[in-house]
């Protein structure tokens, strides 16, 4: 019955997207001296954009409604991989991580094609900086997941979370070092937080995914900005599940679910602490300063990877 | 197993780490006031590393040590570079002649190359490697610093690095230099620092800058 | 009955042209070329996928024809290759039935279908020789007909300059393997493959060593990996779009074939830099391949720079395999072989899908500048369908062929971190990284390449007024998209074949069962994501169509849209110290200086292997040249001490040795 818990976290990491967002707004509003927003309101965002209209331009082929789809779909099946709740997930195998990367590079591929299909300057303009970002994000994601990989001995995510249960939280090896730095630095990236990218930019020279977005509205919209969401919190899952995965449940019962639902939940508050102060401690990156970003994420990287060999 | 020993064991195991962690950032800081602060964050994690090591060997040497470091390495020097730094007025770029991203790499490449050199050392002698491949990376960091930055400062930067990874090398080797010798080095240290604040002052003072490529009258 | 299919694909191939040429006044002659060649390539996919099922063994033998011994063996590994030929040859023909037919006239359609038979026959001819002798003619006859075929274009100044490049390199890399066999002649009795297997254990390792390196140069240049790809994208582009296809899908591949033969199979395993050459030679193609690939405009330069790419990539697996091989661990040394020779397959089917699509739309749009297409997935549905999976499929997105075999070679490489050494347990995992970063960049590539020509708006009349194109050439391409998603989604009609073929050239090995459980479940995981899709799109209503926002100006034009070049201009900058471009900025000053009469700016790229390892290499053989031709004095008496000083060395020679 395992597979009822998967689908449980499938469920609930889908679900619960749009209340990270809230609650990383709330609390920089908070920083900032504000108010802010109640932490429901993207519910409320993405209530409204579903009942809306879909606009679509003149010039539109086919492909532009389909994008929004094909990037819902693949981020939904990517999420399947990653384990939260148990150290299992509904659609793990070995080598699925690399799956799941290639996963979220089809839904960003066909967003930046459904940028361009818009006509405009801006669709081209957030698709050729989103190329530029996500083709140097990609390698040191890659590169810390194996480091990983390779440490714990196993291929695929629900194995890696499995063996980083046994290990004590204090043993603080030099490949998780570096690996945790690489994965942070690319999350940010993937993401489009600060420092790489402003999600709350109104000005369209300083956007990048904003700006491939810029023509949606609608449940088109809808489906972006949820998908947007989600990947932050596959993002910040894989975190979670990678390193800090103490919490999970080992057992079958109700009282272990309640207790990992919990610990996920405050591991996930963490975090999204953290992203919310890093966000407001930090200003954002001239777009030529991203790949150095990148680069050294990928340094951080490529030494996980050494350190795997020399620590044997 | 008291909480404080195993404290103790694991800033031991995971000291090594954190150097390298200050060295890339060092490498990739821009600016000179990063690069201060990472200094003193390096010599913080050397004052943590001999204060365990004092700990599990009960040594009233290395705790001497350990103070020593924290008053000199960890506040002083850094105290005295910032009054340079601030006092100089000159910007505070770090003026490097390689990209931020081309330094990380280099100093990765040096890492590796630390873990490679220092195997047979390790073998023969049975020591901790990772304490002695962090150590030899620390000098050769120190040395691409000095190589790599064009500003007079920065080169100071760069010798204190040096001298951080000389000093880890002697307490992954043995427990440490004698006492008197640990004295010894911290003073000159510190006249060290002094006296290039000086000359720094009157290299600005002479040619308006404290750009080291630019000095090169002394030539044949 | 697998055997007649064989005969067949070689009569009709070997006859084809020859009933064209006495039927060339015929007006239906150019369908019936058409038509017997489609029947034969479908007759040659029929054998080879019965050969590979049945493990059977089809020897052909022609010694009676030839003066050196010549006979044709087709094994599972030559199977799986004529399979790759006839199974992209096929739609190629279909396709260039209706394409010839639109484009070329007169003499030049009688020699088009002349040459292309010929050319696939020397293509099977290649895969499934027996004998050296077959096998280099084969290898000769390609470089002729294609160099034949790519002329059919016409034949200007600059395009006999890179057709004389394209021979040249070619005879320097037959002429590479041409020794390669010739080294194994002292230890084996003749040279057929047979003897050469039986040879090669009685061989020294400097002789091994010798033939690979002769082999790896040799193959290399026909595979066309840097620095010897020099070729590639100056001929490519210039062929008829279904020969570009066949040359890029198929031809590279025969030199694939010919490397794993001469390494797999008759030299066994090696030492571990023989894996570590091919590997850092894959790693700086794939890399610098796909690099050059998102500085051009010209679509057909693009993808023939992105074959260079995938070549890197089949490399890369094959140098995997190799190390995993000389480290004593097989079983990955197979999956990384298999990841290879799957890699082959799949970017012979996309590639000459590409091309075919390139094709389309130049009978389209009468363009291949990128710069003057757009919009054009309106106006050509099934094309920009077609195309569309060609992109993703290069990309190697999922739920298509090319992740399929990028999957399994990054699983070989992961699998490199076990191995005892220290060398491959940190380059193996790092060239993991090295494919990612590829993947990266074809994709950044290929979004720029769909996005700026299909959609959008149309940037040129031509591309304003774009038809769909003939039915056939539509076939043509759709047959190629649907093997490449059928591939993509049920991996496992392939995978068995090549499981054969790898027990075949890695005796005894267990493939590692865990390897595959992914590629099992790919069916599952694809039907996941299209009912979630089918879901999500039954659920949304008709749009409504309203004017892109242009920040309240009006008449936004196809001008305002981000061009090729503007949208790579962020990977370019990022990767200047690889491009290197030669700028130059011209004024014509006029009296009051800040308001010149004209700019004129200009920036040509040529790339640095051409100038830094060519160049001199060129100058360096003429110079040589030069003062060799001090020899020839024209001197009777000269040339008589010549022969009296040879006399008298051999004299000596004999006295001594």
């Amino acid at each position: 019955m395992s597979w009822v818990i998967d689908l449980l976290q499938l469920i609930v990491l889908v679900a619960a997207a749009p209340l990270l967002r809230g609650i990383i707004g709330r609390v920089k509003a908070l920083i900032q001296n504000r108010q802010g927003a109640s932490i429901f309101r993207p519910y409320a965002d993405l209530r409204k954009l579903f009942r809306k209209e879909d606009l679509v331009p003149p010039t539109a082929s086919p492909l532009y409604r389909l994008a929004p789809i094909i990037l819902f779909a693949a981020t939904l099946v990517a999420v399947a991989l990653v384990p939260t709740l148990q150290a299992s997930s509904l659609l793990g195998l070995p080598g699925d991580f690399i799956l799941l990367v290639y996963l979220l590079a089809l839904g960003r591929f066909f967003l930046m094609l459904g940028a361009m299909d818009g006509g405009s300057s801006f669709g081209g303009m957030g698709a050729s900086r989103e190329a530029l970002v996500s083709t140097l994000a990609e390698a040191p994601l890659l590169l810390g997941l194996v480091a990983v990989s390779v440490l714990a001995r196993s291929t695929s995510l629900a194995g890696i979370a499995h063996w980083a249960m046994g290990r004590s939280p204090f043993q603080l090896s030099p490949v998780h070092a570096m690996a945790i730095f690489a994965l942070a630095l690319v999350t940010i990236a993937e993401t489009g937080r600060v420092p790489v990218d402003n999600p709350t930019t109104h000005l369209e020279l300083t956007m990048i995914h904003e700006a491939m977005v810029l023509e949606y509205s609608g449940p088109s919209l809808a489906l972006i900005e949820w998908a947007s969401a989600i990947k932050l919190n596959l993002m910040l899952s894989l975190l979670i599940a990678l390193f800090a995965p103490w919490g999970m449940a080992a057992t079958l019962s109700v009282g272990a679910m309640a207790m990992a639902l919990v610990a996920y939940a405050v591991k996930l508050l963490v975090l999204a602490l953290a992203v919310a102060v890093l966000e407001s401690s930090v200003a954002k990156l001239r777009m030529y300063l991203v790949p150095d970003f990148l680069g050294a994420a990928c340094a951080l990287a490529i030494l996980a990877v050494a350190f795997t060999a020399l620590k044997r | 197993m008291n909480l404080v020993e195993i404290m103790a064991v694991k800033t031991l195991a995971s000291a090594a780490v954190f150097l390298f962690i200050t060295i890339l950032l060092i490498a990739a800081a821009k600016r000179t006031a990063t690069c201060v602060l990472l200094f003193a964050v390096q010599c913080a994690v050397i004052t943590l590393q001999i204060a365990a090591s004092a700990y599990i060997h009960r040594s009233i040497e290395l705790l001497i040590v350990a103070i020593l470091v924290l008053l000199i390495k960890v506040l002083a020097i850094p105290l005295a570079l910032s009054r340079i730094r601030t006092r100089l007025k000159v910007s505070p770029d770090v003026n490097a002649s390689t990209t931020p991203v081309q330094s990380v790499f280099i100093v990765a490449a040096l890492i590796l190359l630390a873990f490679v050199v220092v195997e047979p050392y390790v073998r023969a002698f049975s020591l901790d490697a990772e304490m002695l491949a962090a150590a030899t990376a620390v000098v050769l960091t120190g040395v691409f610093l000095m190589v790599s930055h064009k500003k007079a400062l920065m080169q100071v930067i760069g010798l204190l690095v040096l001298e951080n990874g000389i000093f880890l090398a002697a307490l992954a080797t043995t427990f440490g230099m004698p006492l008197v010798i640990e004295l010894g080095i911290f003073f000159d240290l510190l006249m060290c620092v002094l006296l290039m604040g000086v000359f720094v002052f009157r290299i600005r003072d002479t040619f308006d800058h404290v750009d080291v490529s630019k000095l090169r009258r002394l030539r044949g | 009955m697998t055997d007649v299919l064989f005969y067949l694909l070689l009569a009709l191939l070997l006859a084809g042209p020859v009933i064209t040429l006495i039927a060339a006044r015929l007006r239906q002659a150019p369908a019936i070329s058409a038509h017997l060649l489609f029947v034969a390539l479908v007759a040659g996919a029929l054998a080879s996928v019965a050969m590979l099922w049945q493990g059977r063994v089809v020897s052909v033998d022609l010694s009676c024809l030839a003066p050196f011994s010549f006979s044709l063996l087709v094994d599972r590994l030559s199977a799986y290759f004529l399979l790759l030929i006839c199974l992209v040859g096929a739609p190629v023909a279909l396709f260039s039935g209706s394409y010839v037919e639109r484009h070329y006239h007169g003499a030049r359609r009688v020699w088009f279908w002349v040459l292309l038979p010929w050319f696939l026959l020397s293509m099977v001819l290649v895969v499934t020789a027996s004998t050296a002798f077959a096998f280099l003619f084969g290898w000769e006859l390609m470089t002729l007909f294609s160099a034949g075929l790519v002329l059919i274009d016409g034949h200007d100044g600059e395009r006999r300059g890179n057709v004389f490049t394209y021979l040249l390199m070619m005879h320097a890399g037959a002429a590479a393997v041409f020794a390669a066999f010739m080294v194994f002649l002292p230890h084996s009795a003749g040279l057929g493959f047979a003897a050469l297997r039986t040879a090669a254990p009685l061989l020294t390792p400097a002789a091994r060593s010798a033939i690979f390196l002769l082999g790896f140069i040799g193959f290399g240049t026909k595979a066309g990996i840097v620095p010897l790809h020099l070729w590639l994208p100056k001929a490519h582009p210039i062929a008829p779009s279904p020969v570009s296809a066949l040359m890029s899908g198929v031809m590279l591949k025969t030199a694939i074939y010919g490397l794993v033969r001469l390494s797999f199979d008759f030299l066994g395993t090696g030492p571990a830099w023989w894996g570590y050459l091919i590997l850092a030679a894959g790693a700086v193609s794939g890399v610098l391949g796909v690099l050059y690939a998102i500085a051009e405009h010209d679509l057909k330069r693009l993808l023939a720079y992105h074959s260079v790419e995938n070549i890197g990539i089949i490399y890369l697996g094959l140098g995997a395999g190799m190390i995993f091989a000389a480290n004593h661990s097989p079983a990955w040394a197979a999956v990384a072989l298999m990841g290879a020779l799957l890699h082959s397959l799949n970017h012979a089917l996309f590639k000459s899908l590409l091309f075919l699509g390139a094709g389309a739309i130049a009978d389209a749009a009468e363009t291949l500048d990128l710069e003057e297409l757009g919009g054009l997935f309106s106006r050509m549905r099934v094309t920009g369908t077609v195309f569309l999976i060609g992109c993703c499929s290069i990309v190697g997105l999922p739920l298509l062929n090319g992740f399929v075999s990028e999957w399994l070679t990054f699983r070989s490489f992961i699998a490199g971190a076990t191995l005892p050494g220290l060398a491959p347990a940190i380059v193996l995992p790092l060239m993991a990284g090295v494919l990612a970063l590829i993947g990266g960049l074809a994709a950044a590539c290929f979004a720029k390449v769909f996005g700026v020509a299909f959609l959008g708006r149309p940037r040129s009349v031509e591309a304003a007024d774009a038809v769909e194109v003939p039915r056939a050439m539509q076939a043509g391409m759709a047959i190629l998209a649907a093997a490449c998603v059928v591939i993509g989604i049920a991996p496992v009609i392939v995978l068995r074949p090549l499981a054969g073929i790898v027990l075949q050239l890695l005796p005894g090995v267990v493939l590692p069962q865990q390897a595959f459980a992914l590629t099992n479940m790919l069916p599952l995981i694809a039907l996941a994501v299209i009912v979630v899709a089918l879901i999500l799109r039954s659920l949304c209503r008709a749009p409504r169509i309203t004017p892109t926002w242009a920040c309240g100006m009006p008449g936004l034009d196809s001008r305002m849209q981000y061009t090729s070049t503007a949208f790579s201009k962020p990977l370019r900058k990022v990767f200047s110290q690889v491009y290197r471009p030669e700028r130059s900025i011209e004024t014509l000053p006029a009296d009051p200086p800040f308001f010149p009469h004209w700019i004129a700016y200009r920036s040509v790229r040529t790339t640095s292997f051409e100038r830094s390892l060519y160049r001199p290499a060129i100058n360096g053989i003429l110079a040589t040249a030069n003062r060799l031709r001090r020899l020839q004095t024209g001197n009777i008496q000269v040339y008589l001490l010549y022969m009296f000083l040879a006399l008298v060395a051999a004299l000596i020679y004999m006295r001594f040795a």
